[in-house]
């Protein structure tokens, strides 16, 4: 019994160890660490590089950077919390000039590596730089903001008044819980104006080990708000939000929305449901970034990128121009900062 | 077998009273429950059918990976999910046949073999997986005339897709066959004392080979029934540790196919419930505490009703003919 014990865990420790490094793109991994080469790393956090939210569109920011300014690129998928210095230490060897972490959980590794590490450029999205290295970069997000306009949207869109959103990781994420409570407040605000008293948006934490990965869990916590009638639902939390809007596609007149990225393009199977995405334009922050470090002009500290909601794509027929016209102007003065969404930073 | 009855009483009246209070709630709780639990049920069929015949099988997890992966490719390509159903438990079988060419031919450690099981499935699936791709559509609910149509049991039981009522029937079916058929008698043989199975003239090798294969089929309708019809998508990693938790579900339903069932059900309804807490935030728990509570509940009923837990006695051991 022991040996298989022992043998159990000598497996498991041999299949988290691993981890999957990405083909070479245009220049040479070989120029990195002379003079002429200009090398990005990417380490994910646990969650995958084609997720179809935040890190695929990190890793496509850092892929067109690199490419952009003839560099090379190249990415490690952290299979487990404990390998992110690791990970973060298999670029900095090698010469890399810039090494992108992504997720608010590798904020610790990414600090210490810039300690570490003083001559490599860190960019860490969804973090926080609290320290006053030079080297060390946060990329954040008014969360917030983007969640309030599409609460703003659900609260128009619902004939039942119960709006839900699905969250795939627990609300100790900064990111995970300024996107709900964005969206609690957006549908408040929604209600209001209509002088209509909805119930507060009502949220499922992911709860189990495998945050941000488990669509069938998503499913079926989607299945289980359906047939209560909530009729609107925001599913923020990668694959396991994925799987929520997959399952709401086939329930017919519930709308969902997406998160991170305009998901109309990355998980086609919910385009049946899927109104708007709370958009963070990760790529496009990721790019600035890197751009400035090349250029010299990047000195740390914390850069805001910016937020929005995603285009209604088919489903405009579905929204009539009022509730357009309305979602634009409230838009527009919640990104500016006139209507405060109330949600603490 | 008291306490066992007086836990179905309790379940029996905390539903009723549930029920009476707000029957909406109460039936999609438990509807999800079965959404949540069957998955699980279904894999742990595997563990059981294996572990039943003397194999170790940790490749669930794997099995459940390569078989929903094929299952939906095979259905995106083709357009037909029977199509798909019929890839998926195909492969699902071709796993169990490759655990048993290691396990039994090759009398490798069981452990290693699923694990290899694990790493293979993980690996494949990954390096093929491509974006994009989706399925017309997904197995549509069958709602069973007359029977759904019964308050409560209706919507839980009578209102599922194909596939969940596949599973359910299989279920009962593995239990009568295990227990109720020469061939389960002699599978349970192999498990328990393959030698003396052997001199009564069953053969050892052939039989696990057969059960094990079976087993991964299970896997793969497991697998299919997630992607095909709980989801709808696929993602790599898809099955996100259903494999491991089976294999504990097994476990705490003592190797017993309806005992695994009421297991999983039992877990799906502390997740549900854990869900259902914070859907109506009618209680304001911090999450973390609500986040325990399948764990806790589980460890509580293990405490109150488990008795002393066996597993079959050959497992894990290569059989070796002319060991005597």
């Amino acid at each position: 019994m022991k040996k298989r014990i022992i043998a159990s865990l000598a497996a498991v420790a041999i299949a988290t160890l691993g981890f999957s490094a990405s083909p070479a793109s245009a220049a040479d991994e070989s120029s990195c660490g002379t003079a002429a080469g200009f090398c990005v790393g990417l380490v994910t956090d646990v969650g995958k590089v084609d997720d179809k939210s935040f890190n695929q569109s990190a890793w496509e920011g850092a892929k067109a950077v690199a490419s952009q300014l003839g560099g090379f690129s190249k990415y490690i998928e952290t299979l487990d919390p404990k390998d992110y210095a690791s990970n973060i230490d298999l670029f900095a060897t090698k010469g890399y000039n810039v090494i992108v972490t992504v997720g608010f959980l590798m904020a610790d590794a990414t600090a210490a590596a810039a300690v570490k590490y003083p001559n490599i450029k860190f960019v860490g999205v969804d973090q926080y730089n609290g320290s006053t290295a030079a080297n060390y970069t946060g990329l954040g997000f008014p969360e917030d903001k983007a969640g309030f306009i599409v609460g703003y949207l659900a609260g128009y869109l619902t004939k039942t008044g119960k709006t839900a959103a699905i969250a795939g990781g627990p609300n100790s994420i900064p990111p995970v819980r300024k996107f709900i409570e964005g969206f609690a407040s957006g549908v408040a605000y929604a209600a209001k104006e209509q002088k209509k008293k909805y119930p507060k948006a009502s949220t499922v934490y992911y709860t189990g080990a495998n945050a941000f990965n488990d669509p069938a869990w998503g499913a079926s916590t989607a299945a289980q708000y359906l047939t209560q009638g909530y009729d609107v639902i925001f599913a923020a939390g990668g694959k396991t939000g994925n799987g929520g809007l997959a399952k709401i596609a086939k329930k017919k007149g519930a709308f969902c929305i997406g998160v991170d990225t305009d998901q109309w393009n990355t998980v086609p199977e919910a385009q049946p449901c899927l109104v708007s995405s709370a958009m963070k334009n990760i790529s496009a922050g990721v790019i600035d970034i890197v751009k400035g470090i090349k250029a010299g002009t990047d000195k740390g500290g914390n850069f805001v990128g910016s937020v929005g909601a995603a285009p209604y794509h088919a489903l405009a027929s579905k929204v009539s121009a009022s509730i357009q016209a309305k979602v634009k102007a409230v838009s527009a003065k919640v990104i500016a900062g006139t209507i405060p969404t109330g949600v603490k930073a | 077998m008291r306490s066992r009855w007086l836990m179905f009483a309790i379940t029996f009246i905390a539903i009723l009273y549930f029920y009476m209070r707000d029957s909406l709630v109460t039936t999609s709780v438990i509807g999800t429950a079965i959404t949540f639990g069957l998955p699980l049920a279904m894999a742990a069929m595997v563990g059981i059918m294996c572990e039943r015949t003397g194999i170790v099988n940790i490749g669930i997890e794997g099995t459940l990976l390569v078989s929903s992966f094929v299952g939906f490719f095979t259905a995106s390509a083709s357009g037909n999910l029977i199509l798909g159903l019929i890839s998926a438990v195909a492969m699902g079988a071709i796993s169990g046949l490759l655990l048993s060419l290691l396990a039994v031919t090759w009398k490798m450690d069981q452990i290693i073999a699923g694990t290899i099981i694990n790493i293979l499935a993980t690996g494949l699936t990954s390096f093929f997986y491509k974006q994009g791709h989706t399925i017309p559509s997904t197995f549509p609910e069958v709602d069973i005339p007359g029977l759904s149509s019964i308050p409560f049991f209706g919507p839980v039981l009578f209102m599922h897709g194909p596939l969940t009522y596949a599973g359910i029937i299989l279920i009962f079916v593995l239990w009568v066959a295990l227990y109720k058929t020469p061939w389960g008698l002699r599978s349970r043989a192999v498990g328990e004392h393959p030698s003396s199975a052997d001199t009564a003239g069953v053969s050892v090798i052939k039989l696990r080979y057969l059960n094990v294969a079976i087993a991964g089929a299970f896997g793969g309708l497991a697998g299919a029934y997630l992607t095909l019809e709980l989801v709808g998508s696929w993602d790599r990693g898809f099955s996100a540790g259903k494999g491991f938790t089976a294999l504990a579900l097994m476990i705490f339903g003592r190797w017993n196919p309806i005992g695994a069932l009421g297991a999983a059900i039992f877990f799906g309804t502390a997740q549900a419930v854990t869900n259902q807490l914070m859907i109506t935030q009618v209680v304001t728990i911090p999450q973390q505490f609500t986040n325990m509570l399948p764990y806790v509940l589980t460890i509580l009923i293990l405490a109150i009703s488990a008795g002393k837990v066996r597993a079959p006695a050959a497992e894990g051991q290569p059989y070796e003919k002319e060991q005597a």
